[in-house]
This record gives C-alpha cells, sequence and structure tokens, in this order.
C-alpha cells in the first residue's frame, strides 16, 4: 500500500468526527467564516472518499488491505484461509439470492383499484393490475405509474420503496455479517 | 490398480506425538507455525492438514509422515 493512500486513508477516518463536530458547532454558533471554512473542508473529504473509492476498486493491494479490516476476514494458517473460501461461498450464494429478490420485488407492479361509475368494464368498477417494470433510470419508473390517473388504488405496489442508497448500504451489512455468521459456525 | 473409491478416514496420531513431547497445543502451533485452533481440529480429526503442513509436522517431531497420519477405509 502506498504511503499517499495511508496518509488520505487517515484523513479521511480522522475527518467524518472532525466535520461533524464542525457542523454541530456551526449549527450553535453561527458564524459565518467557519461555515464557510466547514463547506470547503467536507468538499476536500469529498474528493478524498471519491478517490479512496476509486482506488478500492483498482487496486488489489490496497482493497486486501482495507476490506480485510473492514469485513474481518482473518487467515492466520491454511485451516482459516480454507474456512474464508467456505465462509465467501456461502456469503456470496446468500448475497445472490437476495440480489435475486430485491430484482424480482423492484420489478413487479401490483395494484388494487376501483373505477368511477362511468368507466366501468363490462359493469365492474373494481379490479387490480400486474405489471412487470424494468428501466434503467428512475425517471422512467415515475412515468409509468403516472400514466394511469383517473381510477382510484385502494393498493398500490410499483417496485421497492427503499431508495438505492439504503439496498446498497443494506447489501454491504449483508455481505459483513452473513460472512461473519458463517466464519463464527465454521470455527465453532 | 488399486481398490475402487472407497470413502478414506486419515487418522493421526498428533496428540500422542505432542504428549510424548511434553508440548501444548499452544506450543505446537507457534512451533509450526499455525494457530492452536488448527492444532485442536486436526487432533479431533476435523480438519485434514495439506501435504505440507502434514510433512512440517513430521519433520518438527523428526519421523516419518506415515508415522503420525495414516488412512483407514471408511465403514459404511
Amino acid at each position: 500500500m502506498k504511503r499517499l493512500d495511508v496518509i488520505i486513508l487517515r484523513i479521511f477516518l480522522c475527518g467524518l468526527p472532525v466535520l461533524a463536530g464542525i457542523a454541530v458547532f456551526n449549527h450553535f454558533s453561527g458564524v459565518r467564516a467557519l461555515y464557510n471554512m466547514s463547506g470547503f473542508l467536507f468538499a476536500i473529504w469529498m474528493i478524498l472518499s471519491v478517490y479512496l473509492g476509486i482506488r478500492l476498486v483498482v487496486s488489489g493491494d490496497f482493497r486486501d488491505r482495507v476490506l480485510v479490516r473492514l469485513t474481518f476476514i482473518r487467515e492466520r494458517d491454511e485451516r482459516e484461509v480454507l474456512l474464508t473460501g467456505k465462509a465467501t461461498k456461502t456469503a456470496l450464494m446468500t448475497s445472490m439470492a437476495v440480489l435475486i429478490l430485491l430484482f424480482c420485488l423492484s420489478c413487479f407492479q401490483v395494484s388494487f383499484f376501483k373505477l368511477p361509475a362511468d368507466k366501468a368494464i363490462d359493469g365492474k368498477t373494481r379490479g387490480f393490475s400486474l405489471g412487470l417494470n424494468f428501466s434503467l433510470f428512475n425517471d422512467q419508473g415515475k412515468k409509468i405509474s403516472e400514466e394511469v390517473s383517473d381510477r382510484y388504488n385502494v393498493f398500490s405496489y410499483n417496485g421497492l420503496p427503499l431508495s438505492s442508497s439504503t439496498v446498497i448500504l443494506l447489501l454491504i451489512a449483508w455481505q459483513i455479517i452473513s460472512y461473519n455468521c458463517v466464519m463464527k459456525r465454521l470455527t465453532r | 490398480m488399486g481398490k475402487s473409491a472407497a470413502p478414506l478416514k486419515i487418522v493421526n496420531r498428533l496428540h500422542v506425538f505432542r504428549a510424548e513431547h511434553h508440548l501444548t497445543q499452544e506450543r505446537l502451533a507457534k512451533e509450526i507455525g499455525v494457530t492452536r485452533a488448527t492444532i485442536v481440529a486436526i487432533e479431533k480429526g476435523d480438519y485434514n492438514p495439506s501435504l505440507g503442513l502434514a510433512f512440517r509436522i513430521a519433520r518438527y517431531f523428526n519421523t516419518d509422515i506415515n508415522a503420525i497420519f495414516t488412512v483407514e477405509e471408511e465403514n459404511k
């Protein structure tokens, strides 16, 4: 790992509580100069986080050193290497299963609705519709749901209500937790 | 050629050798460069060491690998 990476990583980690402290202080003091300075510091911290994110993707050595600590992976001898492999496989498989489930839940659209009396279909004013929605960008999904306007939805499900940031964060947590649970079971 | 691929069980006398040399699991683990949990797992038969580690153990006790590790045919 490069010395520069180590320094940036330390600044990044130490910067988070410092920024939080400044933000709280700003909130109560309201000093304009300090407010401007904290914005500048936050911009630097954001640039560092993007740099570290890119380094994690492109540098195998950096990734190994940082993520091994983050995920609590221990490979002190050949048995632990073997168990890590088994636990990693299980974590990958369970993550894949969760991803497939989330993909299905994000694509399906279900709605139970009531129609106005003048728009009854075969004399029926109640019905339900099923649909599949897959789009590359978030805006497309919104347009589809806006198309049907003159009906009253009793129940409507248009994909996952969670934001993409929440789903990604949950998946990261899932990976770490499932790996460690399996590892604990294997080493028992 | 040999027999059909019947399941084989590797048994070891590591605990005997360890006792003869008055070694604790912790000490042996340190000497051959593994964790104590690995020594425990080998002695219990929960883990079969790699050839490299098996030779390292045999060399440490200054004996042949067959003296420590033997193969038995598993009862069906």
